[in-house]
């Protein structure tokens, strides 16, 4: 009896197992590339406008194709399905035989391209699921979708060249990341601010780098690029990046971002026509270190994300009562506690004449009138009066040990650009406040302090730092 | 002797019925002088933490001018300090239309507005907070002439926030078109969100509830009151006739779902 059902569960395993082969079998020798081979050969046999076209049609092996480039070191199979790619013929046809749109593969020949060097990919796969790298196969770089292919063209191309011909798109990418100040945060060949994270070879990085946690739709490097730049709080939730594009201003972006590869095209690749570089002038500087945090610079705006207020530092106001060298030490040194990066060279890779071209443009409205001079020094200061003082009419904006900060309107005063600073400039700022600034003016033209008064409470500002 | 004494205390009872009134408006008087003197000492305090921000009138067009201008798809909007000269307040604890209570505005002088710049004053003596709040109610006529109203009671039930709460609370911010200012994800985007305006015609932003805590705190209680009383002034309507309480409560366990309250837990 027991032998009898062992017997029967041996028969069935056995069933199963042969069932199993049979369907392996099957696959192996029905691939998908064979049943689109198979379309191709019909179609083009149906469609022969004469014998000699069709006894060429009929003749086509229908076979594994594959293109290998060993500079490249890549064997691109994806001709198997796509072997219409070519042919003038399928230019209406439907995918994977439609032919190459553009006039791209006349300067780019397959045969010494491939395919996978534009359009990423796995090279040696032999089905569309694994070949494309879609749908959760874990392919690092899947395949990319057309609207950021343009990204692939600056591995050879310059952008001048780019911009005339077929490459809008990375081009007017490329422009757009200069205008938007991306380097202000994003270092890129060594220069750029700190406050996020380095860019280069964000193109070529490893899917696991990226949290895909809150990406919607395929997990791959596209999507998140993408996501993050419409909603960089959607994907990493404490992220600080300000960024306001529009779809297609995000759409670009993303282009530009995949030209950002560490791999390097070999020299009979590159193609490099115009090697101008772009016009850098103290507004265009301005545009790309300063611009993502003060805008336009004429409005100081508080920040819900930095959670304090962006000084507005074209403002004639503040331009008329900093000189050059102040700024310049700001600009240099940045401010402490606060998002202001320090951009001397050996920080964020802005050489003096950089920082001196970008002083050129923030106070090229810079009013010709000076302020009226305070004479600091003539007042004798009493700090415990100018400590009163502060408590009183300094503490609910400044906070009462002068640190700002969220919730408050003030700047922080225990950093070293205002502890540093001349008590000239500011005991100026105080007696005549800051326009465009929630810096009223506390002197004989507002509220009525005289200067003594004014002198005391800078010198007891002064002393903050001393504090604990 | 007896009758002696009876005239004089006809005598006495006159004269008190005379004295009577005299030394009423006597008293009243001294009361008065008291008043005019804390509201005299708020004035001075008003002068110098407030005037700079609320003016010298009390109208929200202090020295400081603009308190804050927000960005929000490309559009800026200008913030400026509260108007005190109409007597309308979002954080009140009495029904819509109504006044404030004292200790709704002592609170807020106590605590400040979070995210708004509004400082909490709590180390300043109370008397001068005192002398504050009195000598802000000189701003509008409104505090002499209505009666003050009888703050809400709140009863906090057990099951706010159990997750059946929740779900009927999601299922009455889409009845009640909530949706429509404060976005169909709470995130304040809805389709009307940037046509809004508050009393003073100035362009106002709804409550995103993915970006933090609400001004007033964001306890259930304080969000029940927010229901309930609306927010005067603002495009957030009071509740408390078009919900009943226990609707009221299913919303607050969906606004705290929202403002992620309930995942720490």
């Amino acid at each position: 009896m027991q032998s009898r059902f062992y017997l029967s569960l041996l028969l069935i395993s056995s069933l199963v197992l042969i069932a199993f082969m049979g369907i392996a079998f099957n696959r192996e020798m029905n691939p998908e590339w064979k049943k689109y081979q198979t379309e191709y050969k019909d179609f083009l046999v149906k469609n022969a406008k004469d014998a000699s076209t069709r006894q060429r049609a009929e003749r086509i092996q229908i076979g594994m194709q594959q293109i290998y480039i060993k500079s490249l070191e890549r064997s691109d199979r994806c001709m198997s399905c796509h072997r219409g790619v070519e042919n003038p013929l399928m230019a209406e046809a439907e995918q994977p035989h439609r032919q190459h749109s553009g006039n791209y593969l006349e300067n780019h020949p397959i045969a010494k391209f491939g395919c996978t060097v534009c359009h990423r990919g796995q090279d040696r796969a032999t089905n569309m699921r694994e070949a494309h790298g879609e749908e959760h196969t874990h392919w690092d770089f899947p395949i990319i979708p057309s609207k950021y292919i343009q990204g692939s063209c600056a591995q050879c191309h310059d952008y001048e060249m780019l911009r005339q011909e077929g490459g809008e798109k990375v081009a007017r990418g490329e422009e757009l990341f200069r205008q938007k100040g991306c380097q202000g945060c994003h270092k890129i060949g060594g220069k750029g601010g700190d406050l996020g994270k380095d860019i280069a070879g964000i193109g070529s990085r490893p899917f696991a780098y990226f949290s895909m946690k809150h990406v919607v739709g395929d997990h791959n490097l596209y999507n998140w690029v993408k996501q993050h730049f419409d909603d960089p709080r959607a994907i990493v939730p404490e992220s600080e990046m300000r960024v306001f594009l529009t779809d297609e201003e995000a759409e670009l972006l993303t282009t530009y971002m995949m030209t950002f590869v560490t791999a390097e095209m070999p020299r009979n690749y590159t193609l490099i026509k115009n090697v101008i570089q772009p016009k850098i002038d103290g507004e265009s500087l301005y545009k790309m270190y300063c611009i993502a945090c003060h805008s336009d610079g004429r409005v100081s705006l508080y920040d819900e994300i930095f959670k304090r207020t962006i000084p507005a530092i074209r403002n004639p106001a503040f331009t008329r009562s900093i000189d050059d060298e102040h700024l310049r030490t700001i600009i240099k040194e940045g401010r402490k506690g606060t998002q202001m990066t320090a951009w001397k060279v050996s920080a964020a890779g802005l050489t003096d004449a950089d920082i001196n071209k970008i002083i050129m443009y923030i106070t090229m409205n810079r009013p010709e009138k000076k302020p009226e001079p305070f004479g600091f020094l003539k007042y004798k200061a009493d700090v415990r009066h100018g400590e009163e003082l502060y408590n009183i009419r300094c503490e609910f904006c400044h906070g009462a040990e002068g640190k700002g900060g969220e919730g408050f309107l003030g700047i922080n005063l225990r950093n070293p650009a205002v502890q540093k600073a001349d008590p000239e400039f500011l005991a100026i700022t105080v007696r005549d406040g800051r326009e465009g600034t929630p810096m009223v003016s506390f002197g004989m033209k507002g509220l009525k302090l005289d200067n003594q008064d004014i002198a005391d409470m800078v010198a007891y500002v002064k002393t903050l730092s001393q504090k604990k | 002797m007896i009758p002696s004494i009876t005239k004089c205390k006809r005598v006495l009872l006159i004269v008190c019925l005379f004295l009577f009134p005299l030394t009423s408006v006597v008293l009243a008087q001294e009361n008065d002088d008291e008043y005019a003197a804390l509201v005299e000492s708020g004035k001075k305090v008003y002068e110098v933490r407030c005037l700079l921000c609320h003016g010298s009138k009390g109208d929200g067009n202090g020295p400081v001018g603009i308190i804050r201008r927000a960005e929000r798809n490309g559009r800026v909007l200008e913030i400026v300090p509260r108007d005190l000269t109409m007597a309308v307040f979002r954080f009140r604890t009495t029904p819509t239309g109504c006044l404030a209570d004292d200790q709704d505005i002592l609170n807020i002088i106590n605590n400040g507005v979070p995210r708004s710049f509004m400082p909490a004053h709590e180390k300043i003596p109370i008397q001068e907070r005192e002398a504050v709040k009195e000598y802000i109610k000189t701003f509008s006529y409104r505090w002499e002439e209505e009666d003050p109203c009888e703050p809400i009671a709140v009863v906090k039930p057990e099951w706010v926030g159990s997750s059946k709460s929740v779900d009927k609370g999601k299922i009455i911010f889409k009845e009640m078109k909530c949706g429509e200012c404060h976005g169909y994800e709470g995130k304040g985007d809805g389709p009307k969100s940037n046509d809004l305006k508050d009393d003073w015609g100035k362009q106002i932003l709804p409550f995103n509830f993915s970006t933090g805590d609400l001004k007033r705190g964001s306890t259930p209680e304080n969000v029940y009151i927010t229901f309930t009383s609306g927010l005067d002034g603002t495009g957030m309507p009071s509740y408390e006739d078009s919900l009943n309480e226990e609707d009221r409560w299913h919303l607050v366990s969906f606004t705290l779902k929202l403002m992620g309250k309930l995942d720490k837990k």
